[in-house]
């Protein structure tokens, strides 16, 4: 069987006034299409924005160890799925 | 022992200014507390002035050490001016200088005597009367008294002795007996009640009596009660010197009051150093905030400055009971009587990318802001110590 997808949503200050409010959608997204195949879940801060701040690519996720950079929900799901296949 | 004190009011009815002034200070430095509670003659605007001057005069007074708080009231109580329609003064007033030790000192003119209550009894201390030199009808007590660990004082405008004069229920109104009996029952119930909350019922009780629940005169109800402090620790934002994280995060878990981290990367660094999990609610913002993530032996923890400064919007505007974090914040604050906050000097430069759609406070600024008004507007004592 094949290992478990684990999303995480940045929920920091920049990641989250940069639109990772935007992300709840996954919560109840996800399960619905993948059922437990994929975890979703918020962490406090993935510590990317101070490292990577010039760029400015905030909202961040990381599915399993891959950075999403400027994430939407079409951009996790498209990831997710690359993941799953 | 720590005070804790507050005071209720409520206007008299179709007036729009309220006609008794309140006014209280603390002086962590010399563990000392001063109040004044001053009932200006008539009502609305002009008793508001008349009282709030009086208050405040007294509280300047006081606080300056210059003379002693007998002194000072004598001094006011000589100098207000009589009021040409009534033939009476001004207004009146009750002041109390008390340190954490208990020793208070207390001068009432003209308001309702204020209650005593030790186990659930009323204690009469003894007084000295001092007369007016310079009016006749004119005089004021002073009360020396030691307070112990959970006693209660109650001092009140004669709009809470006098609710519901005339009434058919209570003739001659709630007068001290009726105030002493609503307290007790109110105790005997809930031996530990705030003082806003015991301030606040006996306003609503006093209302209630008055015939068609409209207050015939300006009605305010303070109440100090003397108790172990509570304490409570904020960690907010990484420390300057990255070195130091162990040793602030062992400060952090030593610490024995309630405790919150405000700050996800705060949060991570707490975790890392104690290696303690964090888990988070299943949702991601409630409220245009982030939500809520869990630590063992932590009480609260939120993200960092979105949450502190809606926290401060809540607290000036005395918004509580709202489900966010920013709601549980205020609650955790509201809570608390020491309020000890550890500031990272830490700053995280992608916050101040002018990109953002909002605008991010500077962290000292935002917790200043909120320690001003845990301070002045509520009455704890904070300390902030950055990092």
């Amino acid at each position: 069987m094949d290992k478990k997808v684990s999303v995480k949503v940045c929920l920091g200050t920049t990641c989250f006034v940069m639109g990772s409010a935007n992300l709840q959608e996954l919560i109840e997204l996800v399960p619905r299409k993948y059922g437990d195949k994929v975890e979703v879940t918020g962490v406090p801060c993935l510590g990317l924005c101070s490292i990577d701040w010039e760029f400015s690519k905030a909202p961040y996720v990381k599915v399993n160890d891959d950075v999403i950079k400027e994430a939407t929900v079409e951009k996790v799901l498209k990831a997710i799925e690359e993941k799953l296949n | 022992m720590f005070i804790d004190i507050d005071c209720s009011q409520m206007k008299k009815y179709n007036q729009n200014a309220y006609g008794d002034h309140f006014v209280s200070k603390r002086y962590p430095d010399e563990a000392r507390l001063i109040a004044v509670l001053s009932d200006g003659l008539g009502s609305g605007i002009k008793a508001n002035i008349l009282s709030c001057m009086t208050a405040t005069m007294l509280l300047r007074f006081i606080e300056n050490q210059q003379i002693s708080i007998k002194k000072a009231a004598e001094i006011v109580m000589n100098s207000l001016p009589v009021c040409k329609v009534r033939h009476i003064s001004y207004s009146t007033f009750s002041a109390i200088d008390v340190n954490d030790d208990g020793h208070a000192k207390i001068v009432e003119e003209g308001n309702p005597e204020f209650i005593w209550i030790r186990n659930n009894e009323v204690i009469q201390p003894d007084y000295e009367i001092i007369q007016s030199k310079t009016f006749k009808n004119r005089k004021m007590k002073v009360y020396r008294i030691d307070l112990k660990l959970e006693d209660r004082l109650v001092f009140c405008s004669d709009g809470v002795t006098q609710a519901g004069l005339g009434s058919g229920r209570m003739k001659l109104g709630l007068r001290r007996e009726g105030l002493i009996a609503l307290l007790k029952d109110k105790l005997s119930k809930n031996p530990t009640i705030s003082s806003s909350e015991l301030a606040q019922y006996l306003i609503n009780q006093s209302r209630n009596i008055e015939s068609d629940r409209h207050p015939k005169d300006d009605i305010s109800a303070c109440v100090l009660y003397f108790r172990e402090p509570r304490e409570s620790l904020i960690f907010t934002g990484p420390p300057y010197h990255q070195s130091k994280d162990a040793e602030y995060a062992k400060m952090f878990d030593n610490f024995s009051g309630k405790k919150a981290i405000c700050g996800g990367t705060t949060a991570n660094l707490i975790s890392r150093e104690l290696n303690k999990a964090i888990t988070m609610d299943s949702t991601i913002s409630i409220g245009k905030l982030p939500s809520c993530s869990h630590m063992e032996g932590v009480d609260l923890v939120t993200e960092g400055i979105l949450t502190l400064t809606k926290t401060l919007e809540y607290l000036e505007t005395n918004t509580t009971d709202i489900d966010n974090a920013a709601g549980k914040l205020v609650n955790f604050l509201l809570d608390s009587d020491c309020i000890n906050f550890m500031v990272g000097a830490k700053l995280n430069q992608a916050h101040y990318d002018p990109a953002l759609p909002v605008e991010i406070e500077i962290r000292k600024n935002i917790v200043k802001k909120i320690a001003n008004v845990l301070q002045d507007k509520y009455f704890k004592k904070v300390s902030i110590q950055y990092m």
